[in-house]
């Protein structure tokens, strides 16, 4: 369990400093199971700040969603720092960025909350349906404990939690100014089964699986959104000339669409699960995701959002790198 | 006359070894299928993934990628990167069930006239035996 108030104590802490523009965090949703991300301008604001099991988003996105509108006539560039409140998954994607330059170190302040594991939005509206109003969520050793209307239930982690907190290899933060709470060590392991069993499958069945989930897509981009790592200031497929994707929704261009999207996060995908989360139409986004990691760590050793001080995956090679492949 | 399936390969050779290479089969008549479509770029490391993804929508049964052997790159790298790059693709799309031979890679230097026939040989009667890529194809064309 977090300590909320410690929480809030320290992003009041941080917006009072003179270098810090704001904080990001979680403030309790409207109605039912959601919590949405908030920001705070004013000490006043950190009140509203909260951390529980419904604290699904990944809050690395927003420093990189900022804009950075052109300067009038000697105007100065805001230097100020932002705050961000990140669980062990968004922390690596934090990594990542600076890994790759495209944020500065000094230009964020990570607050850092060990996590044990959160809700996923989808599962638990199917098990609470209908619109609901008054839900607390706490969260004890292996079980969620639910209170909806007075009622309160206590349902196993692993029937509520999304896939990857399932196979959490890292759920204190990496990388952290200020760490809420203890260090937690994982004792979950990586496996890939899913993705291992999926390979078994013959090349047709797999075809025909991937025919239906691409179909499905609607293109409407949210897993590009939700991504704190697609932060490209053109992304390929908005781009007119070339025009490497067309716009029109087909199996031809959603398959071009999902394959490019797994591929450009080849050995950056840190496994938080926000497009798929954030996807409409259920496609298994995590699965493609998941795989490309497997094969990363089998080929070339390497784990993305570990180490702010390594080369990126794609812009390295080793003179031994895998080449059976090669005529 | 039966209509006997001719594959469509697209191949993208390096300016310095792999197209050079096939220039040097061309002049050294040396005989290989004339499926292969060149398209001919400065390195390998120039091909995108995209390229390969844009060439199997617009109705290539094949693509076919030459770089310069290791180390010999033009460009001391460019070869690296792609093979990296190309490793990680072909297993994409075999996981997505695309029959990972119809991406290939080739080392081709400039004096591998005889290697590059073979390769090109290879490759189509590969391509030959998967039939027609059916999987995402563009349905208009324009």
């Amino acid at each position: 369990m977090v300590d909320e108030k410690r929480l809030r104590d320290e992003v009041k802490k941080t917006i009072s400093r003179d270098d810090v523009k704001y904080v990001v965090g979680y403030e309790k949703g409207t109605y039912g199971f959601q919590a949405t991300p908030c920001f705070a301008y004013k000490p006043e604001d950190a009140d509203k700040f909260i951390f529980s099991p419904l604290c699904v988003h990944n809050l690395a996105v927003f420093p990189m969603l900022e804009e950075k509108p052109p300067l009038r006539k000697g105007e100065e560039p805001d230097t100020r720092k932002i705050g961000v409140v990140v669980k062990g998954c968004d922390s690596r994607a934090i990594v990542q960025i600076i890994q790759e330059k495209g944020l500065d170190r000094e230009k964020v302040v990570i607050i850092g909350i060990p996590c044990t594991g959160v809700i996923d939005p989808k599962k638990i509206k199917d098990k609470f349906p209908g619109h609901i109003k008054n839900v607390e969520v706490k969260d004890e050793d292996d079980k969620f404990i639910i209170t909806v209307d007075g009622k309160t239930q206590k349902i196993p982690k692993e029937e509520l939690m999304p896939d990857k907190c399932k196979t959490c290899e890292y759920p204190t933060p990496v990388l952290y100014d200020i760490l809420i709470g203890k260090e937690i060590k994982s004792t979950k392991k990586e496996g890939y089964d899913e993705v291992a069993s999926f390979e078994k499958k013959s090349l047709k069945d797999r075809w025909d699986y991937w025919e239906k989930q691409f179909e499905k897509c609607i293109r409407c981009y949210a897993c590009r959104n939700a991504c704190p790592l697609c932060y490209c200031k053109e992304c390929m497929v908005d781009q007119l000339n070339p025009q490497w994707v067309r716009r029109s929704v087909n199996l031809s261009e959603n398959t071009a669409w999902n394959l490019l999207r797994a591929f450009h996060l080849a050995g950056r995908c840190i496994g938080c699960g926000q497009c798929e989360r954030a996807c409409p139409m259920d496609i298994p986004l995590m699965k493609l995701n998941k795989k490309i990691e497997k094969e990363i760590k089998e080929m070339f050793e390497y784990i993305p959002g570990i180490n702010a001080e390594e080369k990126p995956l794609l812009a390295m090679f080793k003179p031994d790198d895998p080449e059976e492949f090669i005529l | 006359m039966k209509d006997k399936f001719e594959p469509n390969i697209i191949g993208f050779l390096c300016n310095w070894c792999s197209y050079a290479g096939a220039d040097l089969a061309g002049t050294s008549r040396i005989q290989y299928p004339p499926n292969l479509k060149v398209i001919r770029v400065m390195c390998s490391g120039r091909v995108n993934p995209i390229f390969v993804i844009n060439a199997l929508q617009q109705g290539a049964d094949g693509v076919l990628i030459g770089g310069c052997h290791p180390g010999d790159c033009h460009y001391e790298r460019g070869n690296y990167l792609a093979r990296r790059r190309m490793a990680i693709l072909k297993k994409l799309l075999e996981y997505t069930g695309i029959d990972p031979n119809r991406v290939r890679m080739t080392w081709v230097s400039a004096a591998e006239g005889n290697k590059f026939a073979e390769v090109v040989k290879e490759v189509t009667e590969d391509i030959r035996k998967l039939g027609p890529m059916q999987h995402f194809k563009r349905e208009n064309k324009w």
